[in-house]
C-alpha cells in the first residue's frame, strides 16, 4: 500500500476530490495547511504597503492506496490539481506497513 | 441466608428490567416506582443484614437524587449507613459489607458512606456537594429516629451557615457553568452539568431550603421534569450512565420520548434549561442582594446603639444609567418616574443602558416592561433603532441582557420572525450554539470589529440577521434576505440601508466560500465578488461580518489559515473597487435661515443660534408630551478651537450628539462663518433653554468659560459607572483622494459624554484646521469624518496627515 500526501491550492479541492471519486477512492483526509515552495512566497501590496506573504495557505491532502494503483493516483491528483501557475504544490508517496479499519478490524488492503 | 439475599437480588433486579423496559410507564411516575421498588430491596436486605449481624443503632439513608425518589435508569444509589459512635465488635463495617456487596453484584452504581451523626454533619460543613445530598436525605431503614434526627440538624446548619456557605455555591455554579457551557445554546448539551442543567436545579432547591431567596417557580417544576425525562431516555438508549445528549444518539432519544424527531427534542431541552438558568441567575443576585444588605446592618445597629428599632434603611443608592433607567444594587431598573406604559422605546433603552453599563436586567424590571409596554410603531423611530444597535455594540454584556428579554417573550415582540430561530438547533458540525445564540454571539463578536467599518449599526444589525432565514425551507441565505429586508424596514432603517442589510445577509457565506474554494488569481473570482459586493464601505461591512460569524460558529470555523485566504481575497476585491469618494460635505447650498444666521454672526462677531425642537412620527393616539431631540443651528465667526468650545458647551448642558455637520462660507466678505448643524437629544430627557445655551457659548467663545475645568468638575462630583470595556478608538487617514481640497481623518471611537469636545481639543493641538466635518453617532460608536487642511490651507502631506492622526487617536485613548 501507498499513502499519497498532495498539498495544494484549496481552490484545486473540488475537482480533486471529483476525480478521485471517479477514480474509484472512497476516502480521503483534507487538512488545512500553510507553507511554501520554490516562490518563497510572494509579495502583496494592499493598502498602499507592500508585505511579504511568506506562509501561503494550501491544502494537505491524504489517500490511502494498493500499490498498483499508486501512479496513476499520482497522474490523477496532479491533472486535476494543475493550473500551470507559481504555487501549485506538489504530490508525493510513501510506503505503508499496515493498515486498519477500526470498526472491523480488517487489515491491509482490505480496509482500504 | 445468601441464597435469600441472592433471591431477593435477582428478583428486584427482575422488576426493575420489567418496569424499565416492559411497562408503559414513564417520566416522573416510573422515576418514583423505581425509587420504591428500590427502597424496599435495599430495606429487606438490610433487615437481614442487621438480623445477621446483630447490629444495632443504625440507619440507611438515600441522598441526593435517589434521596428525592427520582431515580433514572443508570442513577448512581447514593446511600449513607448513619451509625452510633463506636464500633467495637466491628458490627457496622459487617453490616455494610452485606448492603453493599449485593449492590454491587448487581452491577449497580453505588455511592456510599458509613458515617456516625456527627461525622456526618462535619463532612457536610466542609463539602458542599456532600451537604446537598444531605439535604435531599431520606429514610430508607433502621432506626428512624437517627434520620430524623441528622436531617433536622443538617438543615438547621445549612441555614445557619448560609451567609457563607450559599457564595461558595454560587462561586461553584460559576465554574461549573464556564466548564461546562450553557445547556440551551449547546448542541451536545450535558444535561446535568451544564448552566441550566438539573445540578442547578437541585442548587435552586437549596438555596430555597436556606430560607435566605427563594427561586421565581413558575414553569421550574415542569422544566426539571424535562430534562429527567430525557435524560433517562438518554441512559435507556445509550444503556450508560451518560448525561450527555450527542448528537447520534438524539434521534433515538426523541423517539423513546415520543417526540417527532430531534430537533424538537432539543427545543424542548432549551426551553426547559432557559428557564432554570434565568431561574438561577434571578435567584443568585436576590441571594446577593440579601447577604449585602445583612453585612450593611449590624454596622448601623452598633452606631445607633441598641434600639429596638434601628430606624428606616437608608433608601438605596440609586444612579441614573438613562432616560427612565438607573442602577440599584447592581441591576439596571426602572427609575421612579419610568412610564413603560407610554414610553414604547423603554424596553430597549432599558436594555441598551443595562448592556453598556455591564450590568444585569433586574427581573422586575423586565416583568414590567413585559407587562405594560406598549408595541412600537413600525417602523420604528429612531430612537429605538439606535437604541438596539447600542444593546448589541456592548459586547460580551449583551448576552444576558438579551437573555433576560428573552425569557419575559420581549425580543419576540421586537423582532416577530425572531420566534423562528429561537431554541433553534442546528445539526451541523461546525456550529457549537442554536441558531438564536449563534446570532447574538456574531453581534457580539461583530461589536469588537466596529472601528473597522464605516457603518457599525449595519454591522451589528447585520450580525444579528445574517441566519435569520435558517428554519424556513430553501437555502438560508435566501430565505434570509427577504426577511431581513422585511425586519429592515420595519426596525426603521432607510431604503439604501435596507438594501445593504439585504445584501449582506443574502450573501453572508460568498467571502468565506470564495476564499477557501476559488482561485483567487483568477481575475473573473475578483470580478465577480466585486460586481455582487458593489463598493468598498459594503466590502468592509461583509469582511467584518464573515469574520464575526465565523468567531461565532465555533473553534472550527475561524482558524489564521481561513483569515489569511479571506485577508488575500478582501485585498484584491478592494483593489477592484472604485474607492468610494466620501461626499463632499462642505459645498452644499447653505437654507435661508442658514443664511441669515450666518449673516448674523458676521456683522456682530458672536455666535447665533436657533433652536428647533423635533419630534419623530407621533404614536398614534396620544401625542408624546416630550420632544424626542432638538435641532440646533450655530453660526459663528471662523476661529481656533470651534469644534471643542462647541461641543464642550453641548457636553456641559448634558446633550448627547447624535449626528452634526459643519462647514464654513463667507455671507458678507467680512471672514468665514462656521455653519454647527447638530441634532443632540438629552442625556437624561429635560432639554436646556435657548438663552442659557446661547449665554454659556458666548462665554466660551469668548473665553470667560473654562470648559474643562466645568467638564472635569462634573465628572468629579458625578463619577460615570466605567460599564463595559469598548474596542480602542481608532483615526485613520481616508485612502485615496476622497477629496481634493482637504485631507479627510476618520474617527471611531465609543461615543461618550464629551467625546467630540475632545476630538476637537486633539485636532486643535495638532494645529490642523477643520474646514468641514460630518459627525455621526451610530448606537454606542461615533463615527466622524474631519476634513481638515493645514496652516497653508491645502491638503495635508501623506506623513504629516498620518502622524495628526496618531496624535489624535493617542489623546482618545
Amino acid at each position: 500500500m501507498k499513502l499519497i500526501t498532495a498539498v495544494v491550492k484549496p481552490h484545486r479541492l473540488d475537482e480533486i476530490k471529483e476525480a478521485l471519486q471517479a477514480f474509484g477512492v472512497h476516502g480521503l483526509t483534507v487538512t488545512e495547511a500553510s507553507g511554501y515552495g520554490r516562490q518563497r512566497g510572494h509579495t502583496e501590496v494592499y493598502r498602499g504597503a507592500e508585505y511579504t506573504v511568506d506562509l501561503v495557505p494550501k491544502i494537505r491532502i491524504e489517500v490511502l492506496v494498493e500499490d498498483a494503483d499508486a501512479d496513476q493516483l499520482i497522474e490523477v491528483v496532479v491533472k486535476a490539481a494543475r493550473t500551470g501557475k507559481i504555487g501549485d504544490g506538489k504530490v508525493w508517496s510513501l510506503p505503508v506497513d499496515t493498515a486498519v479499519r477500526v470498526r472491523t478490524g480488517e487489515r491491509g488492503p482490505d480496509a482500504l | 441466608m445468601t441464597e435469600s439475599v441472592e433471591a431477593q437480588g435477582h428478583s428486584y433486579a427482575a422488576a426493575r428490567l420489567r418496569l424499565l423496559t416492559e411497562e408503559a410507564q414513564s417520566g416522573p411516575p416510573r422515576r418514583a416506582a423505581l425509587a420504591r421498588l428500590t427502597d424496599q430491596w435495599l430495606a429487606d436486605l438490610a433487615a437481614d443484614a442487621a438480623r445477621a449481624t446483630g447490629a444495632g443503632g443504625w440507619a440507611l439513608l438515600a441522598v441526593g437524587g435517589y434521596g428525592r425518589g427520582e431515580l433514572s435508569p443508570r442513577s448512581d444509589l447514593d446511600l449513607v449507613l448513619l451509625h452510633e459512635p463506636g464500633d467495637a465488635k466491628g458490627s457496622v463495617s459487617a453490616l455494610a459489607d452485606r448492603l453493599w456487596y449485593p449492590v454491587w453484584d448487581l452491577g449497580l452504581a453505588l455511592d456510599h458512606s458509613v458515617r456516625t451523626p456527627a461525622e456526618a454533619r462535619k463532612t457536610a460543613a466542609d463539602d458542599l456537594k456532600v451537604q446537598l445530598g444531605l439535604l435531599d436525605a431520606r429514610h430508607l431503614a433502621g432506626d428512624a429516629a437517627m434520620t430524623a434526627g441528622l436531617r433536622s440538624a443538617v438543615l438547621a446548619d445549612w441555614r445557619n451557615q448560609a451567609p457563607q456557605r450559599l457564595p461558595a455555591l454560587h462561586e461553584l455554579c460559576t465554574e461549573r457553568a464556564e466548564r461546562q457551557g450553557e445547556l440551551s445554546y449547546l448542541l451536545e448539551p450535558d444535561l446535568k452539568e451544564a448552566r441550566g442543567g438539573l445540578r442547578d436545579a437541585t442548587t435552586l432547591r437549596a438555596v430555597a431550603a436556606s430560607w435566605l431567596a427563594d427561586a421565581p417557580r413558575e414553569g421550574l417544576e415542569e422544566a426539571r421534569t424535562r430534562l429527567l425525562d430525557a435524560r433517562d431516555a438518554l441512559h435507556l438508549v445509550t444503556g450508560r450512565a451518560t448525561d450527555r445528549l450527542a448528537l447520534q444518539e438524539q434521534d433515538q432519544v426523541a423517539a423513546a420520548l415520543g417526540l417527532l424527531d430531534a430537533d424538537t427534542l432539543l427545543r424542548q431541552v432549551y426551553e426547559a434549561a432557559r428557564r432554570i438558568a434565568y431561574a438561577s441567575d434571578v435567584t443568585w443576585r436576590e441571594v446577593d442582594r440579601v447577604l449585602r444588605s445583612r453585612a450593611a446592618r449590624p454596622r448601623r445597629r452598633g452606631l445607633l446603639g441598641r434600639g429596638r428599632t434601628a430606624g428606616a434603611a437608608p433608601p438605596p443608592e440609586r444612579v441614573p444609567l438613562a432616560e427612565g433607567v438607573v442602577e440599584q444594587e447592581g441591576e439596571a431598573v426602572l427609575a421612579l418616574a419610568a412610564k413603560p406604559d407610554r414610553d414604547p422605546v423603554l424596553p430597549l433603552r432599558a436594555a441598551a443602558a443595562a448592556a453598556q453599563a455591564g450590568l444585569p436586567l433586574s427581573l422586575h424590571a423586565v416583568r414590567r416592561l413585559a407587562a405594560a409596554a406598549r408595541p412600537l410603531p413600525v417602523p420604528w423611530p429612531a430612537e429605538a433603532r439606535e437604541q438596539l444597535v447600542t444593546l448589541l455594540g456592548a459586547g460580551e454584556s449583551t448576552v444576558p441582557v438579551w437573555e433576560a428579554l428573552e425569557a419575559e417573550g420581549l425580543v419576540t415582540r421586537l423582532i416577530p420572525d425572531w420566534e423562528r430561530v429561537r431554541c433553534r438547533p442546528q445539526r451541523n458540525a461546525v456550529h457549537r450554539f442554536t441558531v438564536d445564540r449563534h446570532l447574538v454571539e456574531a453581534a457580539v463578536q461583530a461589536a469588537g470589529l466596529t472601528r473597522r467599518v464605516h457603518r457599525p449599526d449595519l454591522l451589528l444589525t447585520a450580525a444579528l440577521l445574517h441566519d435569520i432565514g435558517k428554519g424556513w425551507p430553501g437555502d438560508h441565505s435566501e430565505a434570509g434576505e427577504v426577511i431581513a429586508r422585511d425586519v429592515a424596514a420595519r426596525i426603521g432603517f432607510g431604503p439604501a440601508d435596507v438594501d445593504t442589510l439585504a445584501l449582506l445577509v443574502r450573501h453572508h457565506l460568498l467571502l468565506i466560500d470564495t476564499a477557501t474554494r476559488r482561485d483567487l488569481d483568477d481575475p473573473e473570482t475578483i470580478r465577480t465578488v466585486a460586481e455582487t459586493v458593489r463598493d468598498t464601505s459594503t466590502l468592509e461591512l461583509l469582511a467584518a461580518l464573515t469574520e464575526a460569524d465565523a468567531l461565532a460558529t465555533g473553534p472550527a470555523a475561524w482558524s489564521t489559515w481561513r483569515a489569511s485566504l479571506l485577508a488575500d481575497l478582501v485585498g484584491r476585491v478592494a483593489g477592484a473597487l472604485d474607492t468610494g469618494a466620501l461626499p463632499e460635505s462642505a459645498d452644499s447650498e447653505p437654507t435661508a435661515e442658514e443664511e441669515r444666521l450666518a449673516i448674523e454672526a458676521a456683522r456682530t462677531g458672536g455666535p447665533v443660534l436657533a433652536l428647533h425642537a423635533y419630534t419623530e412620527e407621533e404614536a398614534e393616539g396620544e401625542a408624546r408630551q416630550q420632544a424626542l431631540g432638538v435641532e440646533l443651528l450655530l453660526a459663528v465667526p471662523d476661529r481656533p478651537h470651534l469644534v471643542a468650545r462647541a461641543a464642550g458647551v453641548l457636553a456641559l448642558h448634558r446633550l448627547t450628539v447624535r449626528a452634526a455637520d459643519l462647514r464654513a462660507f463667507d455671507p458678507i466678505g467680512e471672514g468665514p462663518v462656521a455653519l454647527l448643524s447638530w441634532r443632540v437629544s438629552a442625556e437624561y430627557g429635560a432639554l436646556p433653554e435657548a438663552a442659557r445655551l446661547r449665554a454659556d457659548l458666548a462665554r466660551a467663545f469668548d473665553g470667560s468659560l473654562d470648559i474643562e475645568a466645568r467638564l472635569a468638575e462634573r465628572e468629579a462630583a458625578y463619577p460615570r459607572r466605567r460599564g463595559i470595556t469598548p474596542p480602542p478608538p481608532r483615526v485613520t487617514v481616508a485612502p485615496g483622494h476622497t477629496s481634493q481640497t482637504a485631507t479627510v481623518l476618520e474617527v471611531r471611537a465609543h461615543d461618550a459624554p464629551g467625546l467630540l469636545h475632545r476630538i476637537g481639543l486633539a485636532l486643535a493641538s495638532t494645529s490642523v484646521t477643520v474646514r468641514s466635518a460630518r459627525i455621526s453617532t451610530l448606537g454606542s460608536n461615533a463615527v466622524d469624518a474631519f476634513y481638515v487642511v493645514g496652516k497653508d490651507g491645502n491638503p495635508l502631506p501623506d506623513a504629516r496627515a498620518a502622524e495628526v492622526a496618531r496624535q489624535v487617536e493617542a489623546a482618545l485613548r
